[in-house]
């Protein structure tokens, strides 16, 4: 047990520098990114132990009273990754948003606000995400969940693109719906447990089963996972994640899509898996059936959408289709490859939605697709960095998403194999088939983006400046690493998985 | 003892390595000079040539050796290698037949913008095509198939600003109403899809297999072979164990361009001409014939315990023997050079799968074994030749169809010469290596029984031959064309080729005489006893009969004199006008031939249109239609919250941040209060 609270330090320093950044950034202009960039450094640096170390991190337990239960910060094989995507994603990003918001500011003329507020609200945002994926308790998840509403409710309506207020409010409102699903969920959830603290929950939920009635666990359960469901933006949930990716300001849209909607399906398995194991299970096959809907219809959507960012948008919500097949088998590979596919997919979409910055910052705005074509010639590393991004979506080899993928789609398969019959089976084997869909719209897109005669009339294209660049590069060489190396993600995490399925 | 184990460690490591690393140095060396980054290039190939050479003596010696590190410790999974007599022969031909085709490039690819991208990824696709056939781990196989898959998506659009003349196909020609004219950019995606679908089945497969044994090695101790048990008998009791086994084969004829997802090799001739000979003679379409080879011992020698496994053989060898026909006839009437080039490689490739598939159904398995690897090394040899050879016809006729040659004979001697060699191989006409090894693959299928399968086979030879003349007439006999007399009008030594490109083609084109006149002298003998020393307790305990092999080439040279004679006639002393053929009853034919079968705009119009108009149906009415609907009521309501918020707006980002802050402290205060 770290003496110093590393991770509370992590969480509540960006929080406590917020209002610096706010107060500086009429002064530092632009530059207040690299003040927000030193602050981020702090918790990358401490998520990159825990990730490297591969221990247990548990911060001093803050104990309030017995109902409540006591706060803490948990890194584990789980939440590590988690935590170190995060991080990453958050610190490149603020160096990246440099660039991407003196343009947006300069080019709103007055209309959006400064450099200040949005890096304080930056900030806050991340000590939201990591929050929630560090909490002990319910409690805390909860508060640091709202926490990464707020900022980024701001964000969007205050730099976002088009309709910005309105797209806004219909984000605001439908996660709020899910929160407060999700709230009702965890209130009932103390209410049987005495106690919001999820280790003793989860202590409970094996011990004495009787902890809670069966017809009672089946709806508080469902509740939680409904609420997480809609931040997971699964089909049908999902109406509000196309717009709000859109619109966002694309730095944004980077930690939005592939960091905070992935959080949904961590909480499954953090609280569903951990404390409704056995309703879990139950569901567990209607679950992946909703996962393989998910993941074919937002890849049949993605292959009809002009806007970039849009078609961007789509596929998360495929991806986030492949994550929960990967949860929902309640197989050890399976929540290893689903969790582990958190990080993939957060690596190639922060590529991702990275270049879609490019374009807008290049191209004035440009976001149609059939306005693009030919840009591999004029902008070579953004090219190379979109087709990484791309390809990792594909689960081409040598890059993280390739063994993710084989990871969950092993588990989707074993459900089926292990005794759970032919329509099990069929439904892993659909799973995988539908990935051709990916392959389809991945390498459709790369050839209307970067290849194909480039016509400098239609659109005059360069690579973008340094601080774009940069951010790229680390992530292409994470998603390098971790697909040749998987082994420091997989091995606390699927010892993890062990554990929690009782292996 | 110990010294010789750690050569063969480090050449195993090494042969796939190097290539790798010598993708990676070639970026580098761009950053010094162009001559620096080509020649680096090509010496890292040539290093892993020599490293592939080291695996054959310990190969010879015959147990194979296992080289192992962890991988990924969680999952006790290893990334493993095996030398074996297959492996270290297929690393050595295609490690070789790669440099040579590096060599080449250097001449081919003189002044190429996308030059350090060229090396990087020929150098990436020889690495991982090497370590798929050393790798004795299917997760490390799949590993290094799909980097296979990768860099020849990569290879294949190198062009990838679709310049006019290097599309194939002909422009504005339409089948079924499907553009039948491919740009760089389009034959890469679609290579990369259609061989990702067959990937998909390989990948349902492996995963599947391995819930049964826990480990992806193939061979040695803990591995499939070893569990074979386990895991046969636990799909066979979920009645999956057929069908897992034609999934897996699905990745095999997605890289090995087999029927019925052959149709992305005729459009990769867009790639340069030198990447095509990659694919083609030493790399991607070897390695489903290779994997079959790899992994059906441990098949066959289950047939006996599982009745139905012999319908995994025969679906391998109706696969080949459909394949090689189909392609086979569309050979018989492209125009392109290049695409009769790739529909050979469709065809020859067809046999070999046939080989390894009638192995199993005649309980000759050993024989079909050698025969299939047999035919994949002539294949390579003369293949890669034929290739090299037509990248020089291309670039001194600046067109790809054969129209614009014509009379070539006397102005490019050497590209004549290499280019007959290799068609006479590829025809099967003695004593040409090409002659044997098909031989050695009817003679299996004449003992097979299956009549249909032998049927096939016979007519492919006679159609083999016909195509083979038929190129070498078009390209080199008759009157020279419009186009080459205006080439030579203004600048004769535009049919000159450099040093760099004809020695590696006249080279192969030599080999593939000398192996053929060595082969009936104990090389073919040598060869098949190296090649089946491990397949010792499959062999048959009643050989093939030498009146079966000598009956087979009876048919065989029949058959090639009725193809190659007719070509003869027609393309050579011209009897008959070559174009009245696509005219009258033949015509239809002609044309059914020349538009694929109408498989391709078959699938376009399927596949690809129907995808299309499903996902546009389902985004206008079920997205924008019905889900966005439930949108409009919230953001009615969002609209009417953000009126109400507007009156307390002021405009100050304080207030807002002031208000969260109390929020979050109000929130805490509560629940520190319970």
């Amino acid at each position: 047990m770290a003496a110093i609270p590393i991770l509370w330090i992590s969480i509540l320093a960006p929080i406590l520098l917020a209002p610096l950044l706010y107060r500086l950034g009429s002064r530092t202009k632009e530059r207040t990114g690299w003040i927000a960039f030193a602050i981020l450094l702090y918790p990358l640096a401490v998520s990159t132990y825990a990730l490297l170390s591969g221990k247990n991190i548990v911060d001093p337990l803050i104990s309030i009273s017995p109902i409540v239960g006591s706060f803490g910060m948990l890194t584990d094989g789980l939440s590590a990754p988690i935590f170190f995507i995060i991080s990453l994603l958050s610190a490149i990003l603020a160096v990246y948003s440099i660039p991407y918001m003196k343009h947006r500011i300069e080019a709103g003329k007055g209309t959006v606000p400064g450099y200040g507020p949005f890096y304080a609200l930056f900030v806050l945002y991340f000590a939201g995400m990591a929050g929630t994926v560090l909490s002990t308790n319910l409690l805390s998840f909860f508060m640091f969940f709202e926490l990464m509403l707020v900022p980024s409710f701001f964000l969007i309506a205050l730099w976002g693109y088009g309709e910005r207020v309105r797209i806004s409010f219909m984000y605001l409102l439908w996660t709020h719906v899910g929160a407060v699903i999700l709230l009702l969920g965890i209130l009932a959830t103390g209410f049987y447990g005495n106690t919001f603290d999820i280790g003793i929950l989860t202590g409970l939920s094996g011990l004495s089963p009787s902890w809670i009635p069966a017809g009672a666990m089946k709806w508080v359960g469902a509740s939680i996972l409904l609420g997480l469901l809609v931040k997971m933006s699964v089909f049908s949930l999902h109406i509000w994640l196309p717009y709000a990716h859109a619109e966002a300001p694309t730095p944004i849209s980077a930690i939005l899509s592939p960091a905070m909607v992935g959080i949904g399906g961590y909480a499954i398995v953090r609280i569903v898996g951990q404390i409704y194991l056995p309703f879990l299970q139950d569901i567990s096959l209607f679950l992946m059936g909703w996962a393989l809907v998910t993941m074919v219809y937002g890849g049949f959507m993605a292959l009809k959408q002009d806007d970039f960012k849009k078609l961007l948008a789509y596929s998360t919500i495929s991806q986030m289709g492949y994550m929960l097949l990967g949860i929902a088998s309640l197989q050890p590979l399976g929540i290893t490859g689903g969790i582990f596919h958190y990080v993939s997919h957060a690596t190639a979409k922060g590529l991702l939605f990275m270049i879609a910055g490019s374009f807008i910052l290049q191209g004035n705005g440009l976001r149609s697709i059939r306005r693009m074509g030919g840009f591999a010639k004029v902008m070579p590393y953004t090219a190379i960095a979109g087709t990484i991004g791309f390809l990792t979506l594909a689960g081409a080899p040598p890059f993280n998403g390739f063994q993710s993928e084989w990871m969950l789609f092993k588990g989707a398969l074993s459900l089926g194999l292990g005794g759970l019959g032919m329509s099990a089976v069929m439904l892993g084997i659909a799973a995988l088939a539908s990935t051709a869909l990916t392959a389809g719209y991945v390498v459709w897109t790369i050839r209307r983006i970067f290849f194909g005669p480039y016509d400098a009339t239609k659109t005059k294209m360069s690579d973008p400046p340094h601080t774009i660049i940069g951010p790229l590069i680390v992530l292409i060489a994470v998603t390098i690493l971790l697909g040749i190396f998987p082994q420091v993600v997989v091995g606390p995490l699927y010892s993890y998985a062990t554990t929690l399925l009782g292996g | 003892m110990s010294e010789v184990t750690s050569l063969i460690t480090y050449a195993g490591w090494l042969t796939w390595i190097l290539p790798i690393v010598g993708a990676v140095v070639t970026l580098l060396l761009a950053k010094v000079s162009a001559t620096a980054r080509n020649y680096g290039a090509v010496l890292f190939s040539f290093l892993a040539a020599v490293m592939a050479l080291n695996l054959l003596p310990a190969a010879l010696k015959g147990d194979p050796i296992f080289l192992s590190v962890s991988w990924i410790p969680a999952l006790q999974i290893e990334a493993s290698l095996v030398i074996d007599p297959l492996s270290a022969f297929m690393a050595n031909v295609v490690a070789w037949i790669s440099f040579l085709i590096m060599v080449y490039s250097l001449g081919y690819m003189k002044g190429d913008e996308g030059l350090t991208r060229y090396w990087f990824f020929m150098n990436y696709f020889i690495g991982n095509m090497l370590l798929l056939v050393l790798s004795n781990n299917l997760l490390l196989t799949f590993f290094a198939w799909e980097g296979v898959g990768l860099s020849s998506y990569m290879l294949i659009s190198h062009w990838y600003h679709d310049p006019k003349d290097k599309w194939v196909g002909d422009m504005k020609r339409t089948a079924l109403g499907v553009a039948t004219a491919f740009s760089p950019s389009h034959a890469g995606s679609k290579a990369f899809v259609i061989t990702r679908i067959g990937d998909i089945g390989f990948l349902i497969a492996i995963l599947s297999i391995y819930h049964f044994t826990n480990t992806f090695n193939i061979l040695g101790p803990n591995s499939l072979q070893s569990l074979q048990v386990e895991w046969m008998a636990g799909l066979a009791t979920l009645g999956l164990l057929v069908p897992m086994l034609l999934l897996l084969l699905g990745g095999s004829i997605g890289k090995s361009a087999q029927f019925p997802l052959h149709e992305w090799l005729p459009d990769a001739m867009t790639g340069p001409t030198s990447v095509s000979a990659l694919i083609h003679a030493a790399t991607m379409v070897n390695a489903g014939v290779f994997f079959i080879a790899r992994f059906s011992p441990m098949l066959f020698a289950n047939i006996g315990t599982y009745e139905n496994m012999l319908i995994f053989f025969q679906v391998v060898a109706w696969i080949g023997a459909i394949t090689a026909f189909i392609a086979a006839t569309q050979a018989m009437v492209a125009r392109e050079v290049k695409k009769v080039l790739a529909y050979s490689t469709i065809s020859q490739i067809g046999f070999m799968v046939m080989a390894l598939g009638v192995g199993g159904i005649a309980m000759q398995y050993a024989s079909g074994y050698f025969a299939g690897i047999y035919h994949l090394m002539s294949q390579a040899v003369f293949k890669a030749s034929l290739f090299m050879a037509a990248g020089a016809l291309l670039h001194a006729v600046a067109s790809r169809y054969m129209w614009d040659m014509g009379g070539m004979r006397k102005e490019m001697k050497i590209t004549f010469v290499a280019m007959v060699l290799a068609s006479l191989s590829l025809a099967g006409i003695p004593p040409f290596l090409g002659f044997w090894s098909k031989d050695a693959i009817l003679s299996v299928a004449l003992t097979s029984g299956e009549f249909g399968i032998f049927a096939l086979g016979f007519i492919t030879v006679a159609i083999t031959a016909f195509y083979s003349i038929r190129m070498i007439g078009l390209i080199f006999t008759g009157k020279k064309s419009e186009n080459v007399m205006k080439i030579e009008k203004k600048d004769r030594n535009h049919f000159k080729i450099p040093k760099l490109m004809w020695v590696p083609a006249l080279l192969l084109a030599v080999v593939s005489l000398v192996g053929g006149i060595i082969a009936p002298l104990g090389f073919e003998h040598r060869l098949e006893a190296f090649l089946v020393a491990p397949l010792e307790t499959l062999a048959s305990s009643s050989p093939i009969t030498s009146q079966t092999i000598f009956f087979t080439a009876g048919i065989s040279l029949v058959m090639v004199a009725l193809g190659g004679l007719s070509a003869y006639s027609l393309y050579i002393r011209r009897n008959v006008d070559p174009q009245t053929i696509t005219k009258g009853p033949l015509g239809t034919l002609h044309k059914f031939f020349y538009n694929r079968w109408y498989i391709d705009p078959l699938y376009y119009r399927t596949m690809v249109n129907g995808s299309m108009a499903f996902a546009g149906g389902a985004y206008k009415y079920f997205e924008m239609g019905i889900m966005d609907k439930v949108n409009t009521v919230i953001p009615l309501a969002g609209e009417r919250l953000s009126r109400l918020t507007r009156n307390a707006q002021t405009g100050q980002l304080q207030e807002y941040a002031t208000v969260l802050m109390i929020a979050a402290i109000v929130l805490a205060f509560i629940i520190m209060v319970i």
